[in-house]
């Protein structure tokens, strides 16, 4: 077994023993259905569609995912175990993708909990599964890159509230950053740009089931970003 | 096997340890001696690799620690202070974990897999009867045995524990004491502790640090013999009294005399520090001290034994380094 599955298995365990992930994958599909069902009046809206329902999920990630990562380095650090991690015989970018590939699987587990809602409403109407596919692709890469941020924030804290905290701010600003273009005389580059940066600009095609490449290697690339900037800080500490 | 030279680290400006030298060889057990905030503690994140030094080397069997920690963090066995663990993860699933990580395709330096290290381990440490339990539920003495059982799962050909027995009842301690010297006859041991008798019971060399320097090293017993075999006068004289000083030294063998700082106006306070094989040879140190004292018509003002114990001397060793620091 690699060294950074050993860790993968770790990470699960703890979340398997800890209440964390339980109850944010719980608040998760709480919060989402009753938005579908209820604000939204799925039923009453009579479309064979679930962009209602994917176009709230970036919106709550926002707060499930830093709920999620928060405590990924900072806790590590606060107990000290850190210092028994990074001894141990791991590469820093083994530990990184260790964590990550973690949370994951645990954000794939979490979306596949989400699969009961399309799989009932789908008895309804004529559902496009194709555009369901892309929406559910869309919303993993877009929880992968917060993913991402999410540990890396937490590395720069022993904090875990602190992490939690920043990471929000920064996922939701990154998410609704490019409405501003919407309602503001601002010089067109610079809506091109809040538009390139933000979360939920590269998701718009997706909700609506397109897979646009550009947004497909948006996200990896912001995934791979933090990612690197995660390990930088890892070997920084090591300096400090 | 492992060398240390001019060893530095500043945290944010604040020198933690400044020019630490040393050399520790293999099969030693070492302790390092000092207050809170001596600096040992930084010196074994150095040793392990967890920190890199602000200037000077680590290298351990010739490799530098900046350089190539990978291959040595498979030589050490670490167990840093307050011994961290998960408190969410069961022993079982710890221990797996580091057994895991540590002996991935590979085997201890007696042969075993991963599997029977743990089972090893667990033995040795005791762990039996908490072994599915979750950390948190865990007794202090416990959770220090579990950091333990992880510093040793893979047979390190070094072992660097922080303060191995804070924390615990006296039969723990004594417990760990006996693994530790168990320990100690296959693999080098670095300990740190500020409990004397801890680095008597085990240490075969102690460095005692103050204020991120060495301030003494050497063997348990030379240590021991300089703190505690020393017989300590305070000896008061009028002023211009050199005479018998200079007579004392001359024909008292092993007496080591100093002024002390202190003196009151007319008189001088002399520290002598006599090695003491016996009682006997005390008193007849006092008897000729009178018999030089007449000889050279100078009166004493005062004579004053002082018993010193372990603490003392420590106190004195690191406060003395205090006050050439200011």
């Amino acid at each position: 077994m690699s060294k950074v599955l050993i860790l993968v298995k770790k990470e699960l365990q703890f979340y398997g023993n800890s209440a964390v992930a339980y109850v944010v994958g719980l608040m998760f599909l709480l919060i989402s259905s009753v938005y579908l069902f209820n604000i939204r009046q799925f039923v009453a809206q009579d479309q064979a569609s679930l962009r209602a329902y994917f176009s709230i999920f970036p919106f709550l990630f926002s707060f499930i995912i830093p709920a999620l990562t928060m405590r990924t380095w900072a806790e590590e650090q606060r107990n000290g175990t850190l210092e028994v991690l990074l001894t141990l015989p791991f590469k820093e970018i083994q530990l990184v993708l260790g964590k990550f590939l973690a949370l994951v699987v645990l954000f794939g587990g979490l979306l596949v909990l989400t699969l009961p809602v399309p799989i009932m409403v789908s008895f309804l109407g004529h559902f496009d599964f194709g555009v369901i596919a892309g929406e559910y692709l869309g919303m993993f890469l877009l929880g992968m890159a917060e993913i991402a941020l999410g540990i890396y924030i937490s590395s720069l804290s022993k904090n875990q509230v602190v992490a939690f905290l920043l990471t929000t701010a920064i996922a939701l600003v990154l998410t609704l950053i490019d409405q501003i273009g919407r309602f503001t005389e601002l010089p067109g580059f610079v809506v091109l740009l809040l538009q390139y940066l933000s979360f939920g600009y590269h998701s718009e095609s997706f909700i609506k089931g397109i897979v646009d490449s550009r947004d497909l290697v948006f996200f990896l690339t912001i995934t791979a970003f933090f990612l690197f900037l995660n390990e930088r800080q890892l070997v920084l500490k090591k300096w400090r | 096997m492992i060398e240390v030279l001019q060893l530095s680290k500043h945290y944010q400006g604040v020198p933690a340890v400044s020019d630490v030298d040393f050399c520790i060889n293999k099969g030693e057990i070492v302790g390092l001696l000092g207050p809170n905030g001596a600096g040992k503690t930084t010196i074994m994140k150095m040793l392990t690799g967890f920190h890199f030094p602000s200037s000077g080397t680590v290298s351990i069997d010739s490799l530098d620690i900046s350089e190539h920690s990978d291959s040595i963090k498979d030589k050490i066995g670490y167990l840093p202070e307050n011994a961290p663990l998960y408190p969410e993860l069961t022993v079982e699933e710890y221990l797996s974990f580091i057994a895991e990580v540590r002996l991935k395709d590979k085997k201890t330096n007696s042969g075993l897999d991963k599997k029977q290290a743990i089972i090893k381990v667990v033995k040795d440490c005791s762990l039996e009867e908490v072994y599915y339990k979750t950390i948190d539920t865990l007794s202090k003495g416990f959770r220090q045995r579990v950091g333990l059982a992880q510093a040793i799962l893979h047979e390190p050909d070094i072992l660097i524990l922080d303060e191995p027995t804070t924390g615990l009842d006296p039969n723990q301690i004594l417990e760990i004491r006996k693994l530790i010297v168990e320990l100690g006859k296959r693999c080098t041991i670095i300990l740190s502790t500020h409990i004397l008798q801890e680095v008597e019971a085990v240490c075969t060399r102690v460095l005692i640090l103050n204020h991120g320097r060495i301030v003494a090293q050497g063997s348990t017993q030379e240590i021991g013999n300089e703190l505690r075999g020393a017989q300590i006068f305070e000896l008061i004289l009028p002023l211009e009294s050199e005479k018998l000083i200079a007579l004392l030294q001359k024909e008292i063998a092993d007496l080591a005399i100093s002024n002390q700082e202190s003196t009151y106006g007319t008189a001088l306070v002399y520290s002598l520090s006599l090695k003491k094989h016996s009682d006997t040879q005390t008193w007849a140190f006092q008897k000729r001290l009178f018999e030089l004292a007449v000889k050279s018509n100078v009166p004493i003002l005062g004579l004053r034994q002082i018993n010193t114990s372990l603490e003392d001397v420590f106190t004195s060793l690191t406060s003395k380094q205090e006050n050439k620091d200011e």
